[in-house]
């Protein structure tokens, strides 16, 4: 029997801004089983770091809400001291890949130093032990141990990206948040990372919550996907079901913006801009972009419906159920 | 390679930038377009497509003069200019125009719209006040930035990143010229506007008769484009042909790696690895000698790494340089 590894109810975090509060995550429940992957996809700027950084708690310092509940690992989260929760959950249970972290690496450290930086900070362990275990690591992602002695000016972006990997894996967590781990990397390189990341899910069981914008790129690894608008969740659905047949108007649009290699669909572009998270639409916040909407939608947020078998759409027009509509 | 009545005509083109390690060392060359060759028809549009790295910028570049080339020809209308200089270069500049990937650095941010697209028409001494600004109007209304009066006034802070693509693409477009080269047009954009972006351009190309190459990393883009497709990689063009066929029956190793590389979007994917070669591009200060793809090479032959191989043509107006296709 799988359990959950990774439950957020009702998780809120808005930021204070000059102009007003930013709604980035607003009342999202989620939740991810173990050796499970999830990907969260939508537009830039609809909160999807954010969410990342609200379970991992990284967050900057003009919080104006952040509550809700978070389980990882069974243990909930939120009742933690920040003290507790680095000693306990933050790179032991959870640990995260940001996005450019590749070119965020120390350039004057040795590798070797920087993958085992958090064996030092978080196990406490001594340095030539946890060289051996940074060479260790880096053999799992494919690099020579030998590496650990190179500097980052020595390594091409695909090698700057499997360090980072290792940095992420070294302290063996069971989740990883992986936030465009790709996006910088060309298209072969990105295709051998995605392969690096399917063999090690297999091997270790690890749970990955996949940030991406780019939707055939999240089926490289989705088991589910989530799909993100305006700081809420839209929709979420196994990957059998999304990538044939998506229910919420947003990500059926998001699916026909995709441009394909091998058919011949033509791509559609989605018709106005993102909603803004310090004003937001009212009601359903996609209403002024569906080309679904109606009254309802306009007046009323819609709840979030069951289509069955985990299957999730937050809008009016599954009121009465899936294909009813 | 083919299509002798075009525009455009590339033959052995090489650009090589000179770089010194010390004042007194030897100068080493970084080979970043090393003998490429092709030609382009009026109103065709390609698309050049290449991992970083590959040369397909500097390639561009090279054909607008932007950079001198190394050695070998670029001859426009049957006149080459190669070598000619800034002043004999100018009718040349008139008629050929680039869009860049950055629209939030392209566009200066202390001219209203009205006049960073009245510059062009300035330098080259384009008609009257009146004529300049009909000019205007028409490009703004072409790339729909609409109302016209609204935001020939506003000054590039006031618009999004795909409005401001919008007046990039219009200022390319204010002299009519016969050649652009759009690289990396969208991959600064939102997802959401790119597809709308490209549509535009492609719109833009076939009413005005604009011969266009598009340069990108991104393949799947390239599809709605163009007819035809070049791939480079390692400062060489290593196949070339109309886009259906490279897609569908690609010939180089290289390209068909590319190629399997591209996720659609597909539950299957997450349950099997892809084929792809391991290693990245090489260094061109030193690239591998033969073919510059054989030490990723799954297919790699006696012959590869010693000699480098001629473009051979194993489908019609489809063209590869790659040993597998050499006719025995």
């Amino acid at each position: 029997m799988t359990e959950n590894i990774l439950t957020c109810k009702n998780l809120v975090l808005h930021y204070t801004a000059k102009k007003g509060v930013v709604k980035a995550v607003n009342g999202i429940s989620i939740s991810l089983l173990k050796g499970e992957s999830l990907a969260l996809v939508g537009e830039s700027g609809c909160g999807k770091t954010s969410l990342a950084k609200a379970i991992i708690r990284l967050l900057p310092r003009n919080i104006h809400t952040y509550n809700g509940e978070i389980l990882i690992d069974g243990q909930d989260t939120m009742k933690l001291s920040e003290k507790q929760f680095r000693e306990e959950i933050r790179w032991k249970k959870i640990s995260m890949i940001f996005q450019g972290a590749m070119n965020s690496l120390n350039p004057v450290l040795k590798v070797g130093y920087q993958v085992a930086e958090p064996l030092l900070i978080h196990e406490k362990m001594k340095k030539n032990e946890a060289l051996e275990r940074a060479k260790k690591a880096l053999s799992v992602v494919g690099i020579q141990e030998s590496f650990v002695e190179r500097y980052p000016f020595e390594l091409s972006g695909g090698m700057k990206q499997r360090v980072v990997t290792a940095m992420a894996l070294i302290t063996n967590p069971a989740i990883i948040i992986l936030d465009e781990p790709t996006s910088a990397l060309d298209v072969i390189t990105q295709a051998n990372i995605m392969n690096l990341l399917k063999r090690l899910k297999k091997e270790r069981g690890l749970s990955y919550f996949f940030i991406t914008h780019d939707i055939a790129l999240s089926s490289e690894l989705a088991d589910k996907i989530a799909v993100m608008y305006a700081g809420e969740i839209q929709e979420i659905a196994s990957a059998d079901i999304f990538y044939k047949k998506p229910a919420h108007p947003y990500s059926k649009k998001l699916m026909a913006s995709v441009p394909t290699l091998r058919t011949d669909k033509k791509p559609e572009f989605i018709v106005g801009s993102p909603a803004s998270l310090i004003n937001p639409p009212s009601g359903c916040k996609f209403h002024p972009r569906c080309p679904s909407a109606f009254d309802k939608c306009i007046k009323e947020t819609p709840p979030t419906f069951d289509l069955g078998s985990g299957h999730l759409a937050k809008c009016w027009l599954f009121e009465k159920g899936w294909g009813k509509e | 390679m083919n299509n002798s009545e075009g525009l455009l005509k590339v033959e052995n083109l090489k650009k090589w930038f000179e770089m010194r390690k010390g004042i007194l060392s030897n100068p080493v060359f970084v080979r970043a377009v090393d003998d490429v060759s092709f030609s382009l028809g009026k109103g065709e549009a390609m698309s050049l497509v290449g991992e970083s790295g590959s040369g397909k910028t500097t390639l561009g570049k090279t054909i607008l003069r932007l950079y001198k080339p190394t050695e070998g020809k670029i001859i426009v209308n049957n006149k080459d200019i190669s070598n000619a200089n800034p002043k004999e270069l100018m009718w040349y500049r008139r008629e050929t125009s680039i869009i860049e990937q950055d629209p939030y650095g392209a566009l200066p941010s202390f001219f209203t719209i009205y006049r960073i697209l009245e510059e062009p028409l300035l330098i080259h001494k384009f008609g009257n006040l009146e004529e300049r600004r009909k000019r205007i109007h028409e490009v703004l209304d072409e790339v729909r930035l609409t109302p016209i009066e609204d935001f020939a006034s506003k000054y590039p802070h006031m618009l999004s990143g795909g409005q401001l693509q919008r007046v990039a693409i219009a200022r390319a477009l204010t002299l009519r010229p016969k050649l652009v080269i759009a690289d990396e047009p969208v991959s600064m954009l939102d997802a959401s506007v790119r597809i709308e972006i490209l549509n535009l351009l492609r719109e833009l190309q076939r009413n005005l008769g604009i011969s266009f190459i598009y340069v990108t990393h991104d393949l799947t883009t390239t599809k709605y484009f163009s007819e035809r497709l070049f791939i480079m990689y390692a400062g060489k063009i290593i196949e070339s042909g109309r886009m259906f066929e490279v897609i569908h029956n690609p010939q180089h190793p290289y390209t068909e790696a590319l190629l399997n590389a591209i996720p659609d979007p597909d539950a299957e994917n997450r349950k099997v690895l892809r084929n792809i070669p391991p290693g990245e591009p090489p260094n061109l200060v030193n690239p591998p000698s033969g073919c510059r793809f054989h030490p990723r090479c799954p297919y790699k032959m006696d012959i590869c790494d010693k000699k480098e191989p001629s473009t051979f043509e194993p489908e019609r107006e489809h063209y590869t340089m790659c040993w597998l296709h050499e006719i025995k």
